[in-house]
């Protein structure tokens, strides 16, 4: 526990939040960091390596790591495992074919020890384009519910390209992450 | 001086040279062992399975699943061997087969520098699966040691089987749990010409599947497409404004717009792209590119509306995801412009 306190007061000085976001190829990953930070989002390429974003988000710090998810590159994912605090998985609720794909590398990461203490939120994005599954219907076809109990989780439906839901989802995260490591503010 | 001619003479003739005394003879017959000796280990390591200076994913491959293959071969025949013969001593044999899966372990971790890291995984976990399946027969053909916990032993390995039972029936039953619709499209079909036109914003995701000998022509804008197991197609679609994405495609044409395009295990095929972002391709190959060339009545203004009025020239940048030197990929390259088809109205 020496160590662990060390930790939460240096954080607690700085109310840094390191986030990760990950997910398949496609489901919009980096379009929802620059769309929340404001940026244009009409020209982004396939991420190839990662992008860091920091930002000011209520009285914290956000340290948003943006790591690519094409097949190839997905085995680097555990490189950015390492003290983090907040885990948004993105999901292209468009994409139905894959879905099982999505389901199968989220639990591989809800495997990991290293995340085993990081609130997870579910972005169930692209909610504009008619025909995406609801994040309802999402949360059944990831199992959502059979996660282990000691998970702080959460699904929200989200459009990185009209922006809905995109504070929703990072509002609670940052609350919830905030509550765990900066419980005596 | 004679000395010195002496000498040489000796030196050119002691192989043969009868008057020479035997200790010499012996040391010069030693050397020539030696060195025999020596060049035959360089000839042996050269052909040594383990060098890994092939630096070639198809040697390693090949390698690879011939060990597993023999590795495998002889499990089963230890099995066999246990089933008839119960008594016999099966421990050195087993000793081996873990030896060569060590063996192999350290053959995959020597070739990791080079090979793509679906490879490693993969052959990861084959090298896994094997070390599991040695030791299911190991528990299996061991005999048991004079002094063990019997009640002990007798209990792990059974449940083990009813840990692995119990994923095995819940897996399915999870997955299969919650099946979503499916998004509208064309799918499994053959030798047929499929033409659409899609009007305003009606239609969000389209999907084509399955395909042989089709040809296919989509009119208007729409949202994203999801392109997989295509054969011999050629394909025609007006601009998309989200992203378009391509698995599995051997010896089609596709003539697309759209934001964001990646392609997924594409095998000589022609893409005729305009893109806003760069295009992707992962375990592809023969992959050729050119820029859009479709023409239907109104296809400007569904251009504009897309933004993907003006070509960025991005159609030529292509990242390719398992190639990431400085040089030009072998995996792809821009089309000649006189193999380019023209212009295709739909």
């Amino acid at each position: 526990m020496g160590l662990l306190s060390i930790i939460r007061k240096i954080k607690r000085k700085e109310k840094e939040m390191r986030i990760l976001m990950v997910g398949l190829d496609n489901s919009g990953k980096t379009t929802i960091v620059l769309k929340i930070n404001g940026e244009d989002t009409s020209v982004i390429s396939p991420t190839l390596g990662f992008n860091i974003k920091t930002m000011t988000y209520d009285k914290y710090t956000l340290n948003i790591w943006d790591v690519g998810g094409q097949k190839t590159i997905r085995s680097y994912w555990r490189n950015y495992f390492e003290q983090t605090d907040g885990l948004v998985w993105v999901v292209d609720s468009s994409d139905l074919r894959r879905l099982d794909d999505c389901k199968f590398e989220l639990d591989n990461l809800l495997k990991e020890e290293r995340l085993s203490g990081a609130s997870l939120l579910v972005f169930a994005n692209k909610q504009d384009i008619q025909g995406a599954l609801s994040p309802d219907e999402i949360a059944k076809v990831l199992n959502l519910d059979a996660m282990d109990k000691t998970r702080h989780w959460r699904i929200v439906g989200c459009s990185a390209y009209t922006g809905e839901g995109l504070l929703e989802g990072f509002d609670w995260l940052v609350q919830d992450i905030a509550s765990r490591i900066y419980v005596l503010d | 001086m004679d000395n010195q001619q002496a000498l040489s003479t000796t030196a050119t003739d002691m192989s043969t040279d009868p008057t020479l005394d035997s200790t010499t003879q012996r040391k010069l017959a030693a050397m020539i062992e030696r060195l025999s000796s020596l060049h035959q280990s360089r000839v042996s390591t050269k052909t040594d399975l383990k060098d890994p200076s092939f630096e070639s994913t198809k040697s390693f491959i090949l390698l690879f699943t011939n060990s597993k293959q023999e590795i495998e071969s002889s499990l089963t025949q230890i099995q066999q061997n246990s089933d008839t013969n119960p008594t016999l001593d099966l421990k050195p044999e087993l000793e081996k087969i873990s030896l060569s899966i060590t063996e192999l372990e350290k053959f995959v971790a020597e070739s990791s520098y080079f090979l793509p890291p679906y490879e490693v995984r993969s052959s990861l976990k084959t090298i896994s699966d094997l070390k599991q399946t040695l030791d299911s027969v190991t528990s299996k053909v061991k005999p048991r040691k004079k002094f063990s916990f019997k009640n002990k032993h007798a209990k792990k390995p059974e449940t083990a089987n009813v840990v692995t039972k119990e994923a095995i029936e819940n897996e399915p039953e999870q997955q299969m749990s919650y099946k979503p619709k499916d998004s509208p499209g064309y799918r499994n079909k053959e030798n047929e010409i499929l033409i659409k036109e899609f009007k305003g914003s009606e239609i969000g995701e389209f999907v084509l599947s399955n395909l042989t000998n089709c040809e296919v022509r989509l009119k208007g804008c729409f949202r994203s497409l999801f392109i997989d197991r295509l054969q011999n197609c050629k394909i025609y679609v007006g601009p998309v404004l989200g992203s378009i994405l391509i698995e599995q495609v051997e010896g089609c044409l596709f003539v697309v717009a759209s934001h964001q395009i990646r392609i997924h295990h594409a095998k000589e095929s022609d893409f005729y792209l305009r893109c806003r972002s760069r295009p992707i391709i992962e375990q592809s190959f023969g992959v050729r590119f050119a820029p859009y060339c479709l023409c239907y009545d109104g296809i400007e203004s569904d251009l504009k509306e897309s933004n993907l009025d003006d070509d960025t020239g991005s159609w030529a940048n292509v990242d390719d995801f398992q190639w990431l030197r400085a040089v030009q990929s072998p995996n792809w390259s821009v089309l000649q412009e006189r193999e380019r088809i023209d212009t295709v109205k739909i």
